[in-house]
């Protein structure tokens, strides 16, 4: 909303500056966008002077000393750098006590040793332009002492406010003076307007109203009004606030709108057809050509104004061009209505038709006000426009609602704000507001005139005083700070957790966005997930989907900066990503991380590569701060059915229905690399947690299980087994055979593989893998004999089971 | 015998030099002084010798045993220095780069976030996990703003088609689903699931329907506070917002609470601060976020009694706190993971 201060003072008496209004709006609550000065600024003691004389002064070559006329009274000295002017030339002078832009103060001092008793100014200093060459020579010789405001007159200064959404009162000028005059204690005026009983016939017979969200709607017929431009004042007005002006009687309507802030419509009275104006919703389909000539089609529930044959106006929102006043009207008929604003609100958003009547409308205007605007608008038409009211004003319907009452206690203000205030301080506060406060008991009434539609409750009021009060005013204090109540929530700390691990790691932790692009995800995870992350209403194709992974990103992340020249060799992020799982969408959390097997860059030493295992190693690690233990993570080879990942060198483990989660480890694909543009190959790992099992979690302590203070013996076993059997289900056979073969006179403790051989010695599609296994008693020292008792009974048997024992 | 016993003595001192394996050592050792070693048969031959003759072959005998020991020890020492000096490798130059280069680091978002995550436990708030993926219900209704209001513009929330159900994400009636606009949806929440009094702060990721530029991104985050207690008032709020600057941005800084209006606060006010050592930021009211005191209708929609109890809340940008501090003028910094950008403040 723009406001013109020179509008504004219409109202109110401002004898603030502008910068000063400016600085104090938003500490009510008018937030100001910004503030821009046109003309003149005004200035205090900057009158009309005249060079009397010239002398050189006698210590600086540059400088003259005047004797310059300001006025009645003695001619003042002034020292002047410079050389423009001529004696008997009339110019702009500051005299002492003045502030020029930038915050000069004027005073007397001395220049090289010569009294001076003010500043003649050049343009510049005045801020009418760039021109510092020289002195601003009067040419037109105004009166001498004339304050320089009123040599140039039509200064003004604009003052954009951002409006928070409650603040509908606000978006007039009248609001706005009302909040001024309530800030500085002022008296707000408004104008008088007068009654106008219409005589003989109008010019429509009648209004229907057919639909509940118009519950009141005036119009008055005016005859005979002489179509012109607007006199300058008007013009003037509305061109301040950047509106353009158009004829006479369409800019008294978009005048009062922005004056008091009741939007009005003006139909040309001859186009309305069957004499009679119809308050309707739309039919499905319905065409109207708006002013923006634009030909629209209405839904069924938009609701118009129409005459007997065709809607005129989208009732709230705009006019059409059937209905326009131009050149050649004569008759008017004047509507001043009160909409329901989540009507029009709605009706704007599913035109994307967005006007100062519909933003207006849509923030509740006042429906008191309805009758005010009207009698306002008429009053102007009437002076710029001429003609006369002619029948009554038709008047259908009730302003919704009213001034209101609230009952309050000043102890409930002062409980809500915390720190004491007198009575009379918070009564003041709603009356410099326009309320009317009965204090007379304990229980005040506080009378809210219906131009406040949010002061609704008590808590309401507190904010108006405190908002008037003033923020600063609230004391300081010490925290109020006792113990924890609950610990963080455990996807908070398992975040923590989870990232802090990856750091200790190497891992730089990155962070990408959750959208991500449809035909991209469709491509590495398949269309039918893709599809279920479609956002509705995505605002670009690239970000149109929810991501279901953390890598797609990382990968972007290691391309960037390899592109950068940045060698990335390990990046990890957190965050949250949506999967279908089981035939159901949900929001899970996930840790992931990428490594690039080779990071590009040259080293005097070299490392050994990271492999699968190295993913694995830290995805087990990461599942046990989700308090799942590593051990448990079923891994198979991922398939045809995972492209980001590659056969054969990328595996995943879930146990969803129980622990809900997924993992998966290896290598990412080649297709994927080449797409991602990536010469190395690239490892990952991704961890996705059900955030709900993170919070079932079990607090259980873990009790001590004892260890045995004796030695273990350890056996090695290698097995020949088809290239396809993996090491774990071999381990599982051992573990089960030698947990048998002791027969629970000692203990098994570990089987753990240790050697892998393929190759000459073995038959085509063997491998043999060779384990170490290890026993031990809790009570003594084992003997060879009872351990290799226990080793020939598991050797057979394994081979019982079909397995091979290398010799 | 005593030529023999010479004979020995020049063989060791003639092979020991060459040794350069514990191995050969051992074996030529074992030709020495082994079961069947050459010394070993000299000992054996002392018994043929005349009796007259033993003290002085005695004598002969140890000190030849002696001179070989000796050969031996010194011989060990050398094999030994060598395999430590093989193990070792040569000398370092300590000046050489690491060739592991990786290090680990967090984003600064983290850096941030963990940052205010610690002053506000200082003062009893933990931290509030909830969806990014909520419900209409929970980011407006719930929260003082009904379909109809002016503050609740689909113009820039996200929505989820009209069908989808997200599994993990309840809905209050039969309301769609949206990317969350605030963090304040945690509030309702956890208001839902916790009894007061409730002290937490929520750090989380919400999304706008947003043109991505300088100052916008589709997604940022934000951090919630809310406190629910009897007899909370503007002071307290006043107090912890005080404090929080005080403590991010050090003493000297101020705060300024500038009157505005949030659907779910009430009264509703803009937090901006001011702070001397800013570099260019400096001594000027920066706008930091918003906060109020919680509106009675929200307790009301999570089933506390407003009757009996108030609070406040507050919401902040989490980047725009981390752009303040370091002073990063690209919001877009934060999700392009340059690794330059991403290991700066750590």
């Amino acid at each position: 909303m723009k406001i013109s201060l020179k509008w504004l003072k219409n109202y109110v008496d401002l004898d603030v500056s502008a910068e000063q209004l400016a600085d104090d709006l938003p500490m009510i609550g008018l937030e100001v966008e910004s503030v821009e000065s046109t003309g003149l600024p005004q200035f205090e003691n900057l009158v009309v002077g005249e060079i009397l004389s010239r002398e050189q002064h006698p210590d600086a070559d540059r400088l003259g000393v005047c004797m310059v006329q300001v006025g009645e009274g003695e001619p003042q000295q002034i020292v002047c750098g410079a050389s423009n002017y001529k004696v008997g030339d009339r110019v702009p002078v500051a005299l002492p006590g003045c502030v020029l832009l930038g915050d000069f103060k004027i005073k007397a001092s001395k220049l090289r040793g010569v009294p001076s008793n003010g500043m003649m100014c050049s343009a510049k200093e005045l801020g009418m332009g760039d021109d510092h060459s020289g002195l601003l020579i009067l040419e037109q010789r105004p009166e001498i002492g004339t304050p320089i405001n009123d040599v140039f007159p039509g200064g003004d200064t604009v003052i954009e406010l951002e409006l928070t959404a409650n603040r509908g009162d606000c978006l007039s000028h009248i609001g706005v003076a009302r909040e001024i005059a309530a800030l500085y204690a002022k008296e707000l005026r408004l104008p008088k307007v007068k009654q106008h009983p219409g005589s003989g016939e109008g010019l429509i017979s009648a209004v229907e109203v057919e639909t509940p969200d118009c519950p009141l709607y005036t119009a008055t017929s005016i005859k005979g009004v002489n179509i012109a431009p607007s006199p300058a004042w008007l013009q003037e007005a509305l061109k301040s606030i950047g509106l353009r002006p158009i004829n006479n009687v369409v800019d008294v309507t978009n005048y009062v709108l922005m004056e008091t802030g009741q939007p009005l419509h003006a139909f040309d009275a001859q186009k309305i057809k069957g004499g009679k104006l119809v308050v309707r919703a739309a039919t499905e389909g319905e065409p109207i050509v708006t002013l923006d000539e634009h030909k629209r089609k209405l839904t069924a529930g938009m609701m118009v104004i129409a005459d007997a044959e065709r809607p005129l106006v989208v009732a709230g929102v705009m006019g059409s061009l059937d209905a326009e006043v131009d050149n050649a009207t004569t008759d008017i008929v004047l509507e001043s209505a009160w909409f329901r604003p989540g009507s029009i609100r709605a009706t704007s958003r599913a035109l994307n038709l967005f006007s100062d009547s519909s933003h207006r409308f849509s923030r509740d205007v006042d429906p008191v006000g309805v009758d005010f605007a009207a009698r306002r608008a008429i009053d102007l038409i009437l002076q710029v426009a001429g003609g006369e009211v002619v029948g009554p004003c038709i008047s259908v319907g009730q302003p919704p609602r009213g001034d209101r009452t609230i009952t309050i206690t000043p102890d409930y203000v002062r409980r809500v704000c915390g720190f004491e205030v007198e009575d009379a301080a918070i009564a003041g506060t709603f009356t410099r507001l326009g309320f009317t406060v009965d204090t007379s008991a304990y229980q005040w009434s506080v009378h809210v005139p219906s131009f406040r539609p949010e002061v609704d409750r008590p808590i309401d009021l507190v904010e108006e005083f405190i908002r008037l009060h003033g923020t600063p005013q609230i004391p300081e204090a010490p925290v109020k700070a006792t113990g924890l109540t609950r610990e963080d929530d455990a996807l908070a700390v398992f975040n923590r957790r989870a990232v802090q691990k990856l750091a200790g790691e190497n891992f730089a932790e990155c962070s990408h966005y959750t959208l991500t692009d449809g035909t991209s995800l469709a491509k590495w995870f398949g269309p039918e997930r893709a599809d279920a992350l479609r956002l509705d209403n995505p605002l670009t194709t690239e970000q149109s989907h929810l991501r279901p992974s953390l890598i797609p990103g990382l990968l972007d992340a290691l391309r960037l900066n390899f592109n950068n020249g940045n060698h990335p060799a390990r990046l990890c992020e957190t965050g949250r990503v949506f999967r279908t799982v089981e035939g159901k969408l949900w929001e899970l959390a996930s840790v992931a991380f990428v490594i690039a097997v080779d990071d590009g860059r040259r080293r005097w030493r070299e490392r050994p590569a990271p492999d699968f295992f190295t993913a694995k190693k830290l995805i087990g690690e990461l599942a046990s701060l989700a308090g799942i233990k590593p051990a448990k993570l079923a891994y198979e080879l991922t398939g045809e059915d995972e492209p980001l990942w590659q056969v054969g060198h990328a595996a995943h483990a879930a146990c969803w229905k129980k622990t809900g989660y997924k993992s998966f480890a290896g290598l990412i694909s080649v297709d994927a690399l080449k797409d991602w543009d990536l010469d190395t190959l690239v490892l990952a790992g991704e961890l996705i947690i059900l955030p709900e099992f993170l919070a079932k979690k079990s607090d259980k302590t873990v009790r001590l299980s004892p260890f045995s203070s004796f030695p273990p013996v350890t056996r090695d076993l290698a097995l020949v087994v088809d290239a396809a059997t993996t090491a774990e289900s071999v381990r599982r056979d051992l573990l089960k055979a030698a947990n048998k073969a002791v027969g629970g006179k000692f203990a098994c403790e570990e089987v753990e593989a240790f050697d892998l051989y393929a190759g000459q010695g073995l038959p085509e599609g063997k491998k043999s893998l060779a384990f170490a296994i290890a026993f031990r008693a809790p009570d003594r020292t084992l003997t060879d004999k009872e351990v290799g008792t226990a080793f020939d009974a598991l050797q057979e048997a394994m081979k019982a089971m079909g397995y091979t024992v290398r010799a | 015998m005593k030529e023999q016993l010479a004979a020995i003595v020049a063989e060791v001192e003639g092979a020991v030099p060459a040794l350069d394996k514990r191995a050969a050592f051992e074996a030529f050792k074992a030709t020495i002084s082994g079961p069947n070693g050459k010394l070993t048969a000299a000992m054996k031959g002392m018994k043929d010798v005349p009796k007259e003759e033993k003290p002085a072959m005695g004598k002969l005998l140890n000190e030849t045993k002696q001179q070989i020991e000796a050969l031996y020890a010194e011989t060990l020492a050398r094999l030994e220095a060598a395999e430590t000096a093989e193990k070792l490798g040569p000398p370092i130059d300590p000046t050489l780069p690491c060739p592991d280069t990786a290090t680990g680091s967090l984003h600064p978002l983290t850096q941030t976030r963990r940052l205010i995550e610690s002053v506000f436990r200082k003062v009893g708030f933990t931290v509030a996990e909830g969806p990014e993926v909520e419900t209409e219900w929970y980011c407006f209704d719930a929260l003082n703003t009904p379909e109809d209001h002016p503050a609740r513009d689909a113009q820039d929330t996200l929505f989820l088609p009209e069908a989808a159900v997200v599994e993990n994400v309840s809905k209050h009636g039969s309301e769609r689903h949206i990317l969350r606009s605030h963090t304040s949806t945690v509030q309702i929440r956890t208001m839902m699931k916790e009894q007061p009094p409730l002290r937490i702060i929520s750090p989380g990721r919400v999304f706008r329907r947003d043109t991505t530029d300088a100052t916008h991104s589709a997604n940022f985050h934000q951090m919630e506070g809310l406190y629910v207690d009897k007899n909370v008032t503007v002071v307290d709020l006043k107090a912890i917002l005080d404090y929080f600057v005080a403590e991010i941005f050090g003493k000297g800084s101020t705060v300024r609470l500038r009157p505005s209006f949030f659907p779910f606060t009430e009264p509703s006010f803009e937090l901006d601060m001011k702070t001397p050592n800013l570099g260019k930021l400096s001594n000027q009211w920066i706008e930091l976020g918003g906060c109020g005191m919680v509106d009675p209708n929200v307790f009301k929609s999570v089933g506390y009694d407003p009757e009996q109890w108030t609070g406040y809340a507050f919401g902040m940008g989490i980047e725009r706190i981390a752009m303040i501090v370091h002073g990063i003028d690209d919001i877009r910094y934060f999700y392009q993971n340059d690794l330059r950008f991403l290991q700066q403040f750590a």
